[in-house]
């Protein structure tokens, strides 16, 4: 159903350029597209830059792509050259704890297309911004893992950073799904500091030592939920308790793949799909045609036996 | 002066802008900017060299801090971490506490002022060596900065504060760029023509001569630290209003930054010998680099590793001649 949506989503916005193109006559409008990037050390960011560049290539438009290392001055002094070739269109993914307005104000300045993806400053929005679902496709994985579990159980949850916005909204959808099971009861939760692997070893370690009868555990993050499996393998209780985890890392999604631990199902993030949705969002305001302020495409739930297309192909 | 013999019919012109040591620096940097002119359409143009200016503003007066330090011998590892300290503390003076500007950088100056003192404190009375009381300090000095807002940014300075680092003067001064400048010819002169400048390479070349000869080694060394801990503060300032935002993870290892312009500049981390105009070379190698590598479009993983080559060859290259000239 999600891929529904999604693709419905895209080859509206597809036809709407397709439409602007023949009309217009003179291609797409858009020959450069300068993208910045935080970091492309990490997997999400990495894999909307190849979204962005293997899609962009398909329609003969080059990409510029730089990375700011996570320093948002770094990123500023990017955003400048990438205006000084000439960009068409601007897809900016802030870096930093905090979202720099200026690459905005500088992109609107010279009357480049501002496509935010993943966060925008505070008090200069660009022209749309694109980020992951967290409350349905949350809600998808935890009424996965709990009618797995025959609806009823104990069960816990390992959270992300406290207060982040995937953390609040991905337990928000798997509150639903446990409201939804009476049988199920939430005996504990705890709060990781950095979303990782050790830290959800740890966290389930403890919450296993106190509810041996744990049946299911939902992580808020890949890296906490292969961490839980861990600890479910290391405490014997391989075959009793079921773990679903959150994003559809390359890790994750392997490991689903060979599907020999608990960890069975995850929420695969649409990261390519963002980066084909910020192409076509960008083409579509450099021809004045409308977008929606936000655009947020679903996760997928991803569970061991559709895992391997997905390394295959991210969506 | 004795390392400019080595360069033949330039050392009159070199000892004009006291280039010495500086001058295969130069020679690379515009060897770099030929190269980067025929190579890509947009590196050769007004408006991309007053971009690189505003983009080697933070760089270049944190450099200058830099070069006094390494030119007597030391090193200062906490000028990024003292750069986001003051930062801070001038957002949170404008902004939360609601002072007047004015007010909320000298604040901010102080600070930083006061970090590098306890630096320098701690090197000449404690006997702590550089590396490590800097060390300590970069520590502190972040930890302090993520206090004052529990680790979160600050926004809402005057609108005014921002566009001196956009609206150019004249056609092509930003304020931030005017500052740098200022900061440049004063260090200059300062180096140059002032005995407190001078002294600097005394104490470079052997402390305890400097010492027998009637300086004053302790209190020169903790002023060198707190001039450079204000310059990073400055450059703070600068990179906010750049940034119209504050956020305490800014400077993140831009101690090395500024370590790799000054020893592409051509001055000795050994101490003693050395030029703020070098230096000057060595932020203007790095900035036009980094500007020229994003306009060939090169990925961010290869521009790391040519930046890594350049400073290599720049310093092997300074070994070389330096070795020659002997």
């Amino acid at each position: 159903m999600n891929f529904i949506k999604k693709s419905m989503l895209v080859a509206a916005i597809l036809a709407t350029t397709a439409g602007i193109a023949s009309a217009g006559g003179h291609g797409l409008g858009i020959k450069k597209i300068g993208l910045a990037v935080p970091n492309l050390q990490a997997d999400f960011f990495n894999q909307i830059k190849l979204g962005v560049e293997g899609y962009a290539g398909k329609l003969g438009i080059e990409v510029i792509v730089v990375d700011a290392k996570n320093d948002t001055a770094t990123q500023v002094s990017q955003v400048q050259d990438l205006i000084t070739q000439g960009i068409d269109a601007f897809i900016y993914i802030p870096a930093g704890a905090a979202a720099a307005a200026v690459p905005t104000r500088l992109a609107r300045a010279e009357g480049i297309p501002v496509i935010n993806v993943d966060r925008e400053p505070a008090g200069a929005p660009g022209d749309t911004v694109i980020y992951g679902e967290n409350v349905v496709s949350a809600y998808q994985v935890c009424d996965h893992i709990i009618g797995l579990a025959d609806g009823k159980g104990k069960m816990v949850v390992i959270h992300g950073q406290k207060g982040t916005t995937p953390e609040v909204q991905r337990f928000e959808g798997c509150k639903m799904a446990i409201d939804e099971n009476p049988g199920v009861e939430l005996v504990a939760q705890q709060w990781s500091q950095q979303w990782s692997p050790d830290e959800g070893f740890q966290i389930a370690q403890n919450m296993l030592q106190a509810n041996p009868d744990i049946r299911i555990i939902f992580g808020q993050a890949d890296g906490l939920a292969m961490g839980a499996a861990k600890a479910v393998e290391v405490a014997g209780l391989a075959d009793q308790v079921i773990v679903g985890g959150y994003d559809g890392d390359g890790a994750a999604l392997e490991s689903l793949v060979a599907c020999d631990t608990p960890f069975i199902v995850t929420a695969t993030q649409s990261t390519q799909a963002m980066g084909v949705l910020a192409v076509n969002s960008a083409i579509a305001v450099a021809n004045d045609a409308s977008v929606p302020a936000r655009q947020i495409p679903n996760a997928v739930l991803t569970t061991c036996d559709d895992a391997a297309q997905f390394v295959e192909k991210h969506p | 002066m004795t390392r400019s013999k080595g360069v033949g019919e330039n050392s009159r012109f070199s000892d004009f802008f006291s280039l010495s040591g500086a001058t295969g620096p130069l020679i690379g940097l515009l060897l770099l900017c030929a190269f980067l002119s025929l190579a890509t359409d947009s590196f050769l143009s007004f408006r991309n060299f007053l971009n690189i200016a505003d983009q080697i503003t933070v760089l270049g007066i944190m450099a200058v801090g830099m070069t006094f330090v390494i030119l007597i011998g030391g090193i200062d590892l906490s000028v990024g971490s003292i750069l986001a300290l003051s930062m801070m503390v001038l957002g949170y003076l404008n902004v939360s506490a609601g002072y007047p500007m004015g007010v909320a950088i000298i604040g901010a100056l102080l600070a930083s002022a006061l970090a590098g003192t306890v630096s320098g404190l701690l090197i000449t009375e404690f006997r702590v060596p550089a590396f490590i009381a800097t060390l300590a300090m970069m520590s502190i000095a972040r930890g302090l900065a993520n206090m004052i807002t529990n680790g979160s940014q600050i926004i809402g300075f005057p609108t005014w504060f921002n566009l001196g680092a956009i609206i150019r003067h004249f056609g092509f001064l930003t304020m931030t760029v005017a500052v740098m400048i200022v900061v440049f010819a004063v260090a200059i002169l300062f180096l140059r023509y002032r005995q407190e400048g001078r002294v600097l390479y005394a104490i470079g070349g052997n402390s305890e001569v400097a010492r027998l000869a009637g300086i004053n080694v302790r209190l020169t060394t903790v002023m060198v630290y707190m001039m450079c801990a204000l310059l990073s503060g400055l450059a703070g300032i600068l990179l906010a209003a750049r940034l119209d935002s504050v956020q305490p993870s800014s400077g993140v290892a831009y101690e090395l930054d500024a370590i790799a312009a000054v020893v592409i500049g051509g001055t000795s981390l050994s101490g003693g010998t050395g030029s703020v105009m070098g230096t000057i070379i060595g932020v203007l190698i790095i900035g036009v680099l980094r500007n020229g590598l994003n306009l060939l479009s090169v990925s961010p993983f290869l521009q790391a590793v040519i930046i890594g080559l350049v400073i290599v060859l720049a310093v092997a290259a300074e070994t070389f001649k330096h070795r020659n000239a002997r």
